[in-house]
């Protein structure tokens, strides 16, 4: 005999106006071993909070059951109650009559009649619970950050500075990310390298850092407070360990790349490093480009190197690397234009796409900051068109949030560097930050030419060889307007990264309908991922601008540091056990485990599972066909119990 | 037929002598007479001169991948096997229930085995349908080509033809007649588990007396167990004794995961059994 409490929340209106709560708590008290039932406009509160404590108290209460929102919510809040008045806090039990009733129907009827039937299986599995104990670890004080942009850098440096020890996992061959394109930034426009560049080189010095380029994760085990990373580092044929950085290799080279840092509008050596800036300054070897790797002679690198850092055996390697969070900012990628045939992008050589336009003004980039054609010319008119492939529901239905403003950034630039009239095409500006409605004025008053309407098409001029017409309808008039350019700049989307979602399995994340990682919560969790110890920060998340991204790099620091600034953390006990004697060595679980919680022993010729690696997830209970395995909280009777009770309804 | 069932039987006992002798296994586990030269018994010879009572004739239609689980793991045993009965043994080891280097794999290429309970000719009907061993390490006869190959899925043509009501009406009927003997289990090379979950008192899975509801749960229970791992040799049909014809549940479930999962039990010892696999590019087919 068990003695129940239930405690029915409205949650305000919010559950309450379709689920009749009072009805429902009245229903409760007619339930077996329910000794108290009672309804409340908010549970969570204080009031709410003390109410059950009391009645633990007056009613010797053994059992609790709190109908209200997710566990994900509040489980945490009640299970201290239950801790405070000295009840084992696994004997809660949490129905979600909110996101799994009220707010799936507005049918008061069904919506009652749904609340019951959960309830019932609720008290029915209540009856069958058994108080558990928590486990205790030890946790690993390390960071991993994965993909350093200004995200990434932004929270290793955070981090380190806290003391902490941070691991940095780039895939290219230097930190930076997309930032480095740039020349200046809005809404300021400063000069990105002089607020970057500082950053990137107290990477390489912060003695808490370990820099780890040209690398990339290949699995991850384990679990928050203890991940077991393999890093896979691909072969750079350089030994960075005897390189100087005196860089004389890359004069002699004779292998010719295409330039990826400078968006392929030059080329590169095969020996390289991607520009002058670059962290570390040491070179790697492209083997697409290296006439050694193509045609088997050459060398010249290995004879001027007095170092004898060239080596052309070097393989791929890997890193094993402990850490207790993860931190990932792996950026994104820009939308591909060229399957958006009507702005001729890849068939006109005046279309270009806003990041070959950054490079275009960058001083270091391939025109040293000039704004020239890739024929060479000096635009007279320039088209710049927003929105291409966001807000769009044939491709990515987001909007970019960054374009408009780096557009208008453009026309700036523009304006500073030619004599050209410029034309923005949007559809509407959004200039929510701070400064940027000021700037945007400031934008108006520089003779650039705004035009309401989104670019429709881009086409050859019929008159005039290399000129190009823009096509668009002007929504303040209502006309349709062609206007002839010489130059046109696509904003495209910002999307995923191309392998975001291999990324999102390896970390066991979501991720939303485009591909962007899934944040915990999209308000109160933006950090934080459904899976823990693992956060997300900058436009791995949703596309955002260099001062949100440096806000949730620093928010993302701090989160990773609540869990490494422990050195024990409290799991939950709701694991998984193998009762040896119905084992019959099937090895499903060991085969199903995402965590490799299960092994199989083969002195004992039965399957055991590492209660440390264990995160309670029920996979293996499911699938052991002698139903050998007990999954605490969760057993074979207490479902088995819910499910009957489910079904009387 | 290529070789004669008495030429395989030959060899048989000369390979099975060979390697007892040797001490290459310690076990091997084939066929000898039963009451009558129709029903031959599964045989376990573990002296060289065992093998004298060895038998290979067209009775001789057990799967005798079913005994290999019984002895304990690293016993080194020998196991004659037709077509279907080397996928179990193939599935065996994916399962890791054996090691490779465990087994020698005496393989039977063969047709024309006949039921011994009807003395009807078994084929695609109700056995996968193959002729030739998937894998062995030694071959007790030569590989028969150029028979009739038949897909094992062409006699679920009636089945599917049936609607939903239809294909429950079916079923309910068929499993209503079952006595509950666990013969099925018992032929079965899967169904190796020691409790099996329908013998469990916590939870009790299911009713064990034979009513409705206990065997529509012992059933769909079991046919789930098998799915991805059933490798289509019939043996559950042969013996049980009221003639339900498991095999149409199993085959249907077999060709739903091999359209789904592009693999068919039992048939490289690099697979990886289908339910307990993830790949990235899994169907998602079977969550609709
Ligand atoms: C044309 C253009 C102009 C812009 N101009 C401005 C501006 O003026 N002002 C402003 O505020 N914002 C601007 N933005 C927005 C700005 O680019 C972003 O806010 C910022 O770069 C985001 O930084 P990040 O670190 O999140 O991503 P990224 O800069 O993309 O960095 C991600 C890093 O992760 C690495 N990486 C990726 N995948 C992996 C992996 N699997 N393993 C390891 N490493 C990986 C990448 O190589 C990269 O170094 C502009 C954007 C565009 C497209
Ligand atoms: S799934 Fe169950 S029976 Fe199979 S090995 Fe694991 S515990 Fe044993
Ligand atoms: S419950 Fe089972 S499958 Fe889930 S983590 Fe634990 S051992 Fe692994
Ligand atoms: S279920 Fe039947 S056909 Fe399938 S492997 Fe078992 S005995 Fe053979
Ligand atoms: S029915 Fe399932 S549990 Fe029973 S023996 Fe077969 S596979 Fe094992
Ligand atoms: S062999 Fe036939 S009667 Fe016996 S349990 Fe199986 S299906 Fe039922």
């Amino acid at each position: 005999m068990s003695r129940i409490g239930v405690f029915v929340c409205h949650c305000g209106l919010n559950i309450a106006k379709t689920v009749r709560v009072s009805e429902l708590a009245q229903f409760a008290a007619t339930l077996p071993d329910v000794v108290v039932a009672k309804d409340y406009k908010f549970m969570c509160s204080t009031p709410g909070q003390e109410m059950i404590a009391n009645d633990i108290k007056q009613h010797k209460l053994d059992r609790i059951i709190v109908t209200a929102c997710s566990p994900l919510m509040h489980e945490q809040t009640f299970r201290k109650v239950l801790a405070a008045s000295g009840l084992n806090q696994y004997l809660l039990t949490i129905v979600n009559i909110r996101e799994q009733v009220s707010w799936v129907t507005h049918d008061i009827e069904e919506g009652t009649a749904k609340a019951k039937a959960l309830l019932n299986g609720a008290v029915y599995r209540a009856r069958l619970l058994a108080p558990l104990t928590s486990r205790v670890i030890d946790v690993n004080p390390d960071v991993m950050v994965i993909g350093a942009g200004i995200a990434g850098i932004q929270a290793a440096l955070e981090l380190a500075n806290t003391g902490k020890k941070v691991y940095l996992v780039e895939k290219n061959s230097t930190i930076g990310g997309h930032m480095a394109q740039f020349d200046k930034t809005f809404p300021t426009l400063d000069c990105s390298a002089c607020i970057l560049t500082p950053k990137m080189d107290s990477i390489l010095q912060h003695k808490n850092i370990t820099m780890l380029t040209s690398c990339e994760v290949s699995e991850v085990k384990g679990f928050v407070g203890n991940f077991d990373i393999t890093i896979r580092q691909k072969a750079r044929y350089v030994d960075h360990g005897k390189c100087n950085a005196c860089l004389a290799c890359t004069e002699k080279c004779p292998g010719k790349g295409v330039s990826e840092w400078d968006e392929g509008l030059v080329k590169r050596k095969a020996i390289y490093i991607p520009f002058p800036q670059a962290v570390p300054q040491k070179p790697v070897i492209d083997r697409d480009s290296c006439t050694f790797f193509k045609k088997g002679k050459c060398r010249l690198c290995e004879k001027v190197c007095e170092q004898k850092a060239i080596d052309f055996d070097q393989q791929d390697t890997f890193i094993q690397v402990k850490a207790g969070a993860v931190i990932l900012a792996t950026g994104y990628d820009l939308m591909d234009t060229k399957p958006l045939i009507q702005y001729g992008y890849g068939k006109y050589p005046g279309v270009y796409n806003a990041l070959e336009v950054e490079r275009l003004f960058n001083s270091a980039g391939p025109t040293g900051g000039k704004v020239t054609m890739r024929d060479g010319r000096e635009p007279q008119a320039i088209a710049v068109l927003h929105c291409i492939g966001s807000r769009d529901k044939n491709n990515s239905e987001h909007c970019s949030r960054v374009c408009c403003m780096y557009s208008l950034k453009f026309a700036h630039l523009f304006k500073e560097k030619t004599s050209a009239d410029v034309y923005q095409f949007y559809i509407d500006m959004r200039a929510a930050g701070k400064g940027y409605e000021e700037f945007y004025n400031r934008i108006i008053g520089e003779d650039v030419k705004f035009i309401r309407g989104k670019g429709a098409r881009v086409a050859q001029s019929p008159d005039e060889e290399g000129r190009l017409i823009v096509e668009a309808e002007d929504t303040i008039t209502g006309k349709f307007i062609k206007v002839p350019v010489d130059m046109v700049v696509l904003s495209p989307a910002m999307v995923p990264r191309a392998d975001s979602r291999d990324i999102a399995r390896l970390f066991n994340l979501s991720t939303d309908k485009q591909g962007f990682f899934m944040e915990r919560h999209p308000k109160l969790a933006p950090l934080s991922t459904m899976s823990e110890g693992i956060f997300i920060a900058g436009v791995c998340q949703s596309p955002k601008d260099i001062p949100d991204t440096v806000a949730q790099a620093n928010g993302a620091a701090a989160e990773a540091l609540t869990i490494v600034v422990k050195d024990k953390m409290e799991l939950e006990a709701t694991t998984a056990m193998v009762n040896p004697a119905s084992c019959c060595a099937c090895q499903n679980c060991v085969r199903v485990c995402p965590y490799g919680a299960p092994f199989f022993n083969e002195s004992k010729g039965v399957s055991e599972i590492n209660e440390a690696l264990c995160k309670g997830c029920g996979l293996c209970a499911s699938v052991c066909p002698s139903s050998a395995i007990i999954a605490r909280h969760f057993t074979n009777d207490q479902v088995l119990a819910e499910m009957e009770g489910l079904m009387e309804f | 037929m290529t070789s004669s069932f008495k030429s395989i039987e030959e060899n048989l006992k000369a390979e099975a002598g060979k390697l007892l002798e040797s001490g290459r296994v310690e076990i091997v586990l084939a066929y000898g007479r039963g009451y009558d030269e129709n029903h031959p018994m599964p045989f376990v010879a573990k002296h060289p001169s065992d093998v004298a009572n060895m038998v290979f004739n067209e009775y001789c239609i057990h799967n005798l991948a079913r005994y290999l689980v019984r002895y304990p793991r690293g016993t080194k045993i020998a196991v004659a096997v037709k077509a279907a009965d080397c996928r179990a043994v193939i599935q065996l080891i994916q399962e890791e229930k054996i090691k490779r280097d465990d087994v020698v794999f005496l393989g039977i290429p063969v047709y024309g085995m006949k039921n011994p309970k009807t003395g009807e000719i078994i084929d695609s009907k109700t056995t996968c349908g193959m002729y030739n061993p998937v894998l062995y390490d030694v071959l007790l006869g030569e590989e028969v080509h150029g028979q009739k190959i038949v897909s094992p899925y062409d006699v679920l043509a009636d089945y599917e033809a049936m609607d939903k009501e239809a294909r429950w009406a079916f079923w309910k009927k068929e499993f209503d007649r079952c006595i509950r003997c666990y013969a099925c289990r018992k032929a079965c090379p899967m169904c190796y588990c020691d409790p099996c979950f329908i013998d469990q008192s916590k939870p009790r899975w299911g009713d064990k007396s034979p009513q409705s509801h206990g065997n529509l749960m012992y059933h769909l229970t079991r046919f789930h167990h098998l799915a991805g791992r059933c490798i289509d040799c019939g043996e559950c049909s042969r013996a049980c004794p009221v003639d339900i014809p498991l095999y149409l549940f199993h085959k249907k479930v077999a060709k739903e995961c091999e359209e789904m999962f592009g693999q068919a039990a039992g048939m490289s010892i690099d697979d990886k059994p289908a339910l307990v696999n993830f790949r990235v590019d899994d169907s998602d087919k079977i969550l609709e």
